[in-house]
């Protein structure tokens, strides 16, 4: 507890293999309510891993993990997404064959408590996030540009009306000028009343909108911070901020 | 000309015929992600599912139809619990080649519980042909051919209004595209791929009947052919889209039809097929156009 704020998400001495090799070696961190945490760490650092085993899609070897106060460490996939857990992959993955509409549809049977107008009311939601998205409403998912994918993809998230959002790598292969409206967004969604895990390739962005960050390395988590203090620390500054 | 205009005819109705199955072939391998060798006997089930609702309350070929859809669903459950449901992270030759065996398993348990022989399906549908004078040419065209089209058009749209309106529908489609995108949906993914599987299992068993009726016999046997028409058929569909599935099988069904009539009946498979490597050979992506679909 910080600040007399709930704990949303816990993990603890989480450990994952791929067949023998260890990715993610007794990693433990916490979420709380209204935060933006970030996880950042070279590739391969197993920052995916980290969100996959969360979701249940990748194996866990030890460790437990608590949302919202309840063990989720068997739960099944879609059980745990339908706790309020939203997970926006690495890689974006839409459905490139649905419209956008109805990858919008998709992403809302991810709570099966949403009314039909509290549907139509997240769809409308998303259109004012994303003009763009509206424009293209009966399109393909897999005919949108790439910038377009990852909005569509935060958007599909967001749809399920979660208590906590995990964004992994959100801004990858995006121009800067979009990177910069993907980040203005992500604030935008914790003003909304959401907490946010973020994983970021773009350490400095990502450091200074989140309220703390861990570093993570080789599988282990090797410093954590306010967000501000580690963008200023130098052994951050010349691993990841390219300065 | 007269000739070929009816054989266009047949083609069109034997081609319905094809994509409905070819419909429930391509829902299969979209939801199950790999492709299936069961397909045919599961047709073959559907047929004698309804073979013996004929045999038993007449001509209720509603009844039947359900009975087809039904007994084809049923062993749509068993083929996904016995090939694919342990085995979706294992390599896929493991699953085919269980499909296979089972394939075998079925068809011979159906020789021996339905008997070896070939069984009659007889005036299912009132023998009437209609004929329609186009200037100086003579169409025939049979009640049967009108009623095997119109329910494959009811069938493919009340399939297409499910998919594409319904929250089902589109969990269906969305665990077809990426699975695991579906679960982090909250899709019960396992649950929707087996709900998939035996919905097209169910087609397939409504094709199965339609083709008896429209042969006039059903066999335990039978399956081995259509399953490689179904197979084909999706293929020239870019194997998971359901329409243009669909499309490729009316036009094997028209090909085989126009084929034999400048041959013989005995080369209808090598029309089928030639069709397939032919169009293959120049659209390796079959009729699916990948233009406007980044992937
Ligand atoms: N399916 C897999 N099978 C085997 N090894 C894997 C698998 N997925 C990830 N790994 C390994 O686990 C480690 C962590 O991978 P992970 O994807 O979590 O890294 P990451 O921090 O997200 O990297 P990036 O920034 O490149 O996305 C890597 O060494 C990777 O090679
Ligand atoms: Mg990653």
């Amino acid at each position: 507890m910080v600040d007399g704020k709930k704990t949303v998400l816990e993990i603890e001495d989480l450990s994952v293999h791929y067949g023998y090799i260890s990715a993610l070696d007794h990693v433990s961190l916490h979420v709380e309510q209204g935060e933006i945490i970030t996880l950042i760490g070279s590739n391969g650092a197993g920052k995916t891993t980290t969100l996959m085993a969360v979701s249940g899609l990748a194996a866990k070897t030890n460790g437990t993990i608590r949302f919202k106060g309840q063990d989720i460490t068997k739960t099944a996939p879609d059980k745990i997404v339908k706790m309020g857990l939203c997970h926006v992959p690495e890689g974006r993955k839409i459905f490139p064959a649905l419209s956008v509409y109805e990858n919008l549809i998709a992403g809302s049977l991810g709570n099966p408590a949403l009314k039909k107008e509290r549907i139509q009311e997240l769809i409308e939601e998303q259109f004012n996030l994303f003009p763009r998205l509206k424009e293209r409403i009966g399109q393909a998912g897999g005919s949108l540009s790439g910038g377009e994918q990852q909005m569509l993809a935060i958007s599909r998230g967001l749809m399920m009306d979660p208590d906590i959002v995990m964004l992994d790598e959100p801004s990858l292969g995006l121009a800067p000028i979009i990177v910069e409206d993907i980040f203005e967004l992500i604030m935008k969604i914790r003003d909304m009343g959401k907490t946010i895990l973020l994983i970021e390739q773009n350490a400095s962005m990502a450091l200074s909108i989140a309220d703390r960050g861990y570093v993570l390395e080789n599988g282990r988590i090797i410093m954590e911070g306010k967000g501000k203090e580690l963008l200023v620390n130098p052994k951050v500054k010349a691993a990841y901020l390219g300065a | 000309m007269e000739y070929f205009l009816n054989q266009l005819v047949n083609g069109l109705c034997q081609g319905a015929i094809y994509a409905l199955m070819a419909i429930g072939y391509s829902v299969i391998v979209g939801v199950v992600g790999m492709v299936t060798f069961t397909y045919g006997e599961i047709m073959m089930i559907g047929a004698f599912s309804a073979y013996y609702i004929f045999q038993a309350f007449g001509n209720n070929l509603p009844l039947a139809i359900l009975a087809a859809f039904t007994g084809s669903f049923v062993i749509g459950i068993i083929v996904y619990k016995l090939c694919y449901e342990k085995f979706f992270n294992a390599p896929r030759h493991i699953s085919l080649l269980c499909t296979i065996g089972i394939s075998m398993l079925i068809k011979n348990l159906a020789q021996i519980v339905f008997g070896p022989e070939t069984k009659p399906v007889l005036d299912i549908i009132e023998n009437r042909t209609f004929t329609i004078m186009l200037g100086s040419v003579r169409l025939d065209i049979k009640l049967l051919q009108i009623v095997v089209i119109l329910l494959v058009i009811v069938l493919a749209g009340t399939l297409t209004l499910f998919f594409n309106k319904t929250k089902w529908g589109i969990a269906l489609r969305a665990v077809s595209q990426n699975k695991d995108a579906a679960y982090l949906m909250g899709i019960n993914v396992k649950r929707t791929a087996l709900i998939g599987n035996c919905i097209g299992s169910g087609l397939g068993g409504v094709a199965g009947i339609l083709l008896s009726i429209y042969y006039y016999s059903v066999s335990a046997t039978m399956g081995g052919a259509y399953s490689m028409k179904a197979f084909a058929a999706s293929v020239l569909g870019g194997l998971v889209d359901i329409r243009f599935s669909a499309l490729g099988g009316l036009c094997i069904g028209i090909i085989e039809n126009l084929g034999i009539a400048v041959s013989a009946a005995t080369f209808r498979d090598v029309f089928a097929f030639g069709f397939l490597i032919l169009v293959l050979l120049i659209r390796p992506q079959g009729f699916v156009s990948k233009k406007g679909v980044r992937v």
